[in-house]
């Protein structure tokens, strides 16, 4: 699942958190990155900045895992084109 | 000097629900919210457009325009309510008993409309300047400064800021300086005016106000909505209340306090738990003798199945036969005003026997499955009664109140 919005999310994620980008995949929890429900909120701000969207407080509350983040990004910004045959930053 | 009882002989207060103790106790008696649209603000561009603001406010009909001047709205209201309250107690204060007064006001925010009215006039109009009076409005001891001004009272003041367990700690403080005859009386309480852009934007960031409106305990509750005004009681020892024939409203017994040292806005179960059992150990209470809690009850997802964890913690099967509300459905969450307002809410429910509901209740959660008042006010004499507060930062805060018994 390698496209500019999941690359894009999971670059932030590791940036607000400071874990290595290799750390994170698509289907960890959150929760398993020690991310609470604080740092949440940071990275959700931090998206929706980069993003240029707004995310609800009840699809804020209903993420658990990178995937929940991705889709709800993508469910707000669209599919920007994907270079398919871009390596994974 | 053993310990004196300390009971509440005056109220005082101003909020959405009212700008007096009359208007506030029939608007809680009946179930009547306070809440609804931000009028003092253009909030299109907040998440949430509901508040629970003091409406048709005449700073004019309070205060003279010189005096005016040095007041920002949150330390209007602590005037505002300490004159109610001082009033209502009938007490004199004499030259030596004004020595012998306390001042404890809690505040989270001080004056945030002057700050922000300051940052729009220097970094949006860029001004170069402020006005000069900025710092007396903006500082949190504001509330308690002027009211030992009004009053010329001469004793300790001061000013605590715990977040929303503010006025609690405030009110605990100053009863334990009356308990242990330090002062004489004390003037006690909190005020807050939060409804600035600037921290309703913080506030939005955060993600804990509802869209709609606050319905703690309830399944379906989205957050809290933020509330604004002041609340003061006038403590003295039993004996000079009863010396001069006061009216006494209800008797303050206890005050716990922890901290729970743990994550700096998701509360713990234990952090609260162990200051309820502080507040009833203090008052040398057990848990049977507990009928009713004024719970924190924010509304928001995290803190009343927590809030609920923790009274079934510390009152074990008890909790099933003390009855609970949240007033914050009513007059929202006033911050460092927060536990004033329900101090005089809890007082009242004593004096009166009449426990106040939980607002905008829908439906029970399973995981809030205490005995929540719900809509009406509940005819109940009870002995004794809690006032929970919990603030972000993990500081806890819990009086223990009983009706006094002629």
């Amino acid at each position: 699942m390698s496209d500019p919005v999941s690359e894009k999310v999971l670059a932030i994620l590791a940036s607000v958190k400071r874990i290595p980008r290799d750390k994170i995949s698509i289907d960890t929890p959150l929760q398993a990155l020690g991310i609470d429900s604080l740092d949440t909120i940071v990275l959700l701000s931090e998206l929706e900045k980069a993003f240029r969207i707004a995310i609800s407080d009840d699809d804020a509350r209903s993420v658990r895992s990178v995937r929940d983040v991705v889709e709800e990004v993508r469910k707000l910004a669209g599919n920007v084109s994907v270079d398919s045959t871009a390596p994974a930053a | 000097m053993t310990a004196r009882r300390v009971v509440v002989t005056g109220l005082g207060v101003i909020c959405a629900l009212g700008h007096n103790l009359a208007e506030v106790w029939c608007a809680l008696r009946a179930g009547r919210s306070g809440i609804g649209p931000i009028r003092s603000l253009d909030v299109s561009n907040l998440r949430f457009q509901n508040g629970a603001e003091v409406r048709e406010y005449d700073t004019g009909k309070h205060f003279g325009s010189n005096r005016a001047d040095l007041l920002d709205r949150f330390a209007q209201f602590a005037v505002i309510a300490a004159r109610e309250a001082v009033g209502d107690s009938g007490v004199t204060l004499t030259p030596e008993l004004r020595e012998k007064t306390a001042v404890v006001s809690g505040s989270c925010v001080g004056g945030q409309s002057t700050q922000d009215a300051g940052f729009v006039e220097l970094y949006r109009q860029e001004r170069g300047r402020v006005h000069p009076l900025t710092i007396p409005r903006i500082m949190a001891n504001a509330g308690a400064s002027h009211i030992s001004v009004e009053f010329g009272t001469t004793g300790p003041a001061f000013t605590i800021s715990t977040a929303c367990s503010s006025a609690n700690h405030a009110i605990g403080q100053a009863f334990r300086m009356v308990r242990s005859g330090e002062v004489d009386l004390a003037i006690a309480g909190g005020s807050e005016a939060p409804f600035s852009m600037g921290l309703l934007k913080a506030w939005e960031a955060i993600r804990v106000i509802a869209p709609d409106t606050c319905r703690p305990f309830s399944r379906d509750r989205r957050g809290m909505i933020l509330g604004e005004g002041g609340a003061m009681l006038v403590l003295e020892p039993l004996e000079r209340a009863e010396a001069r024939g006061a009216r006494i409203y209800g008797e303050i017994v206890g005050l716990g306090m922890s901290s729970d040292a743990g994550h700096i806005t998701q509360p713990s179960v234990e952090g609260p738990a162990r200051a309820m059992r502080a507040a009833l150990r203090d008052a040398q209470l057990h848990p049977e003798q507990v009928g009713y809690i004024n719970a924190h009850g924010t509304g928001t997802p995290g803190n009343d199945p927590t809030e609920t964890r923790a009274i079934r913690e510390v009152f074990g099967a008890h909790a099933d036969r003390l009855a609970v509300s949240s007033t914050k459905s009513m007059h929202g969450h006033a911050l460092g005003a927060a536990g004033a307002l329900e101090a005089v809410a809890t007082v009242m429910a004593l004096h009166q026997g009449l426990l106040p509901p939980t607002a905008n209740f829908i439906e029970p959660d399973p995981e809030c499955d205490l005995d929540i008042i719900t809509h009406r006010a509940r005819a109940a004499q009870v002995e004794c009664a809690l006032s929970n507060s919990f603030a972000f930062g993990g500081l806890n805060a819990v009086l223990a109140l009983r009706t006094h018994l002629r």
